[in-house]
């Protein structure tokens, strides 16, 4: 029979499924040091997905307080979201309790509001740096589900494998020994720790196809702390939003467009 | 499952390997010697695809006594482990690869030196203080880190083997039940009860 | 898991004022299990050439065998020693025939070529698994910490570095990268090649 439709071959198809992949990842990388009464949060500024850029100017680094910088790299949507909703959670609690949440607290704030979402988590690699309530400089590095621990230095993202062990050695002095009779200092000056940045990123960029564009540092100083080096410096910009307290600056350099 | 251990003493290598030769979850022999005498001073522990271990491990036998009888003296350990190791690395490239790994004990009498050797189905080839393969490593190579001594006594190196069948009878679920163990020192080759 | 990871292990190789280093790892293993701490991936060829292979332990002693070979040959034919471009050409043509079935290793090539005024000239190189040369005026990294070594290097390495200096930024940039690298590590060695001598060191550093 010509003209009878075959049903069976239809049938027989196998079942296709057919997915919307919520997640993409747009390179980057993000990096955090913390001195005895300061801390340095940066991260680049390119956004990409594969080998196409986005954009050379998309902001990873987000000052929450004067004493609270916070860095997303990861998956750019859910990272802006993410800052919007922590930015919510410190407002509201500035309403309710007339002052600006400590930096221990909006850390493990982070960690009840990303592990909220364990099972559709943000795709988000946190950084938090500031300064803690008695005047030292932190940093606290989080995993997309909420894990976190308080730091001296982490690197996060896209460059992570180029610059962590590199701060390890610069840092931490690992496998350094010291000259005798003396010992490695547990905290760095502001002008050491900002050239080791800088350092940091050019060499990421260098050697990762993810990173560059440009950079962007927030340097958090403690309450009443003297500015020594950091006045004058090319490309610094204060931030601050209060006259008493903590102060916020940002240092925008370039990094290599290719 | 198979298990082979094997260290180096003093003057003296111990070789150990269970005596199981299983086919699935079946135990069709518990008594198989799977440690061959090479030469006067040569130990091997094979395990790995039955079939391909004795196929292998004979045709190993084979050709080192060939060169033995060629030449009058016997191919020193080190030697023994490069033509091994080659062999295994040819197979690997070829149609249907010999997977069998192996623990090569011996002593090299020009040397005065106990040698032993790692070697796996791919062909690596590592000279050790100790060795074992199988699952059986996951813990014998601990107890080796910890208890192994270069230059200990064969009761010493005996108890340190001890330890390790021990703690896998112990721990691991598919542990062998016995284990035959030869020593090669300068003297030559034998097996000893533990 | 991939071949190129079943055994672990990382060589870098960087260029000095007159002089070259190679360094390496120790570190022999299957997956997450190690099995020694003691092998050996860096070779001398020649007084002025040194050579490194990450990548499947197999394939490292094969080609090392193959290589003492076809340079015994060049040797014996030539009169001469041979010149670290030349061998990194050897290597690359070793490699490439066989393209489609491949050692899976990624040689480090550092050494000290003759000049036509009769100096020495440092000389690095490095290619991938099937042959593909890689001339770096600076440094080389390859084997499972590559990225890290590549970070490190790229933070640590300056031009025109004395001997002793050349040391030590080898070596702190091989250990710092093999710590952050759980298939490499297991102790250190580093080759630093001169004119009239070659150092070798084994380093002291983490053994987990």
């Amino acid at each position: 029979m010509p003209d009878m439709v075959n049903l069976s071959a239809h049938s027989q198809q196998h079942p296709q499924q057919r997915q919307f992949n919520p997640y993409t990842e747009n390179g980057g990388t993000i990096l955090a040091i913390a001195g005895a009464d300061f801390s340095v949060i940066a991260g680049d500024t390119r956004q990409s997905e594969g080998y196409s850029i986005q954009t050379r100017y998309a902001p990873k680094v987000f000052r929450l307080t004067d004493r609270a910088v916070l860095a997303v790299n990861g998956f750019a949507a859910d990272g802006n979201m993410f800052v919007k909703k922590v930015r919510q959670r410190l407002e509201w609690y500035r309403h309710a309790h007339a002052k600006d949440m400590p930096l221990r607290a909006i850390a493990r704030l982070i960690q009840t509001m990303l592990y909220s979402r364990r099972f559709f988590p943000f795709y988000v690699y946190n950084i938090l740096a500031g300064i803690e309530e008695d005047g030292s400089g932190a940093v606290y590095s989080f995993d997309p589900v909420g894990s976190y621990e308080r730091e001296a230095c982490r690197a996060a993202g896209a460059g992570q494998s180029l610059v962590q062990p590199f701060l390890d050695n610069q840092i931490y002095f690992k496998n350094q020994k010291a000259a005798h009779g003396t010992s490695h200092p547990a905290h760095l000056p502001l002008n050491t720790v900002l050239s080791l940045v800088i350092d940091s990123f050019t060499s990421a960029t260098e050697r990762h196809i993810e990173v560059g564009d440009g950079l962007e540092i927030y340097v958090v100083l403690s309450k009443g702390r003297p500015m020594h080096g950091l006045e004058g410096l090319r490309g610094m910009e204060e931030v601050t939003t209060t006259n008493d307290g903590e102060r916020v600056f940002v240092i925008r350099r370039d990094l290599k467009k290719d | 499952m198979e298990c082979s251990f094997a260290l180096t003493g003093k003057d003296y290598v111990i070789v150990a390997a269970d005596t199981t030769a299983a086919r699935s979850i079946v135990k069709m022999k518990i008594d198989e010697d799977k440690i061959k005498e090479l030469s006067p001073h040569l130990l091997m522990a094979y395990s790995g695809e039955p079939g391909d271990t004795v196929n292998f491990a004979e045709y190993i036998e084979r050709n080192i006594r060939l060169h033995h009888i060629r030449h009058l003296v016997p191919l020193s350990p080190s030697a023994s482990a490069a033509w091994i190791r080659r062999a295994l690395a040819q197979s690997l490239r070829s149609r249907n690869p010999y997977s069998v790994n192996l623990l090569l004990g011996g002593y090299d009498t020009a040397e005065d030196k106990p040698k032993l050797f790692w070697i796996d189905y791919l062909g690596t080839l590592s000279e050790v203080p100790f060795a074992a393969h199988g699952y059986g490593s996951y813990f014998a190579l601990s107890l080796f880190d910890r208890y192994h001594n270069p230059e200990g006594t064969v009761e010493e190196g005996l108890a340190t083997l001890k330890r390790c069948i021990d703690q896998v009878s112990k721990r691991l679920v598919v542990a062998p039940g016995k284990y035959k163990v030869k020593i090669v020192d300068k003297d030559g080759v034998r097996e000893v009860e533990i | 898991m991939s071949i190129m990871q079943l055994n672990g292990g990382s060589v870098v190789a960087m260029v000095g004022k007159d002089c070259v280093g190679i360094a390496t790892d120790m570190r022999l293993g299957n997956q997450a299990l190690g099995i020694s701490s003691e092998f050996q991936r860096v070779f001398p060829l020649t007084d002025r050439i040194y050579y490194g292979l990450p990548g499947l332990a197999t394939d490292v002693a094969t080609l090392r065998e193959r290589f003492r070979y076809r340079v015994n040959m060049y040797t014996i034919k030539e009169e001469r020693e041979i010149e670290p471009e030349t061998f990194a050409h050897l290597v690359s043509s070793t490699l490439y025939e066989h393209r489609f079935g491949p050692y899976f290793v990624e040689p480090v090539i550092a050494g000290l070529s003759k000049t036509p005024s009769g100096g020495l000239k440092p000389f690095i190189a490095a290619t991938d698994l099937i042959g593909c040369l890689n001339f770096a005026k600076d440094f080389v990294v390859a084997g499972t910490a590559s990225e890290k070594l590549f970070g490190v290097a790229e933070g640590l390495w300056e031009p025109d570095l004395e001997p002793e200096d050349l040391f030590e930024t080898i070596s702190q940039t091989l250990m710092n990268a093999v710590d952050r690298d759980a298939y490499s590590g297991w102790g250190c060695t580093v080759h630093i090649l001169t004119k009239d001598q070659v150092i070798t060191r084994t380093l002291k550093a983490r053994m987990d």
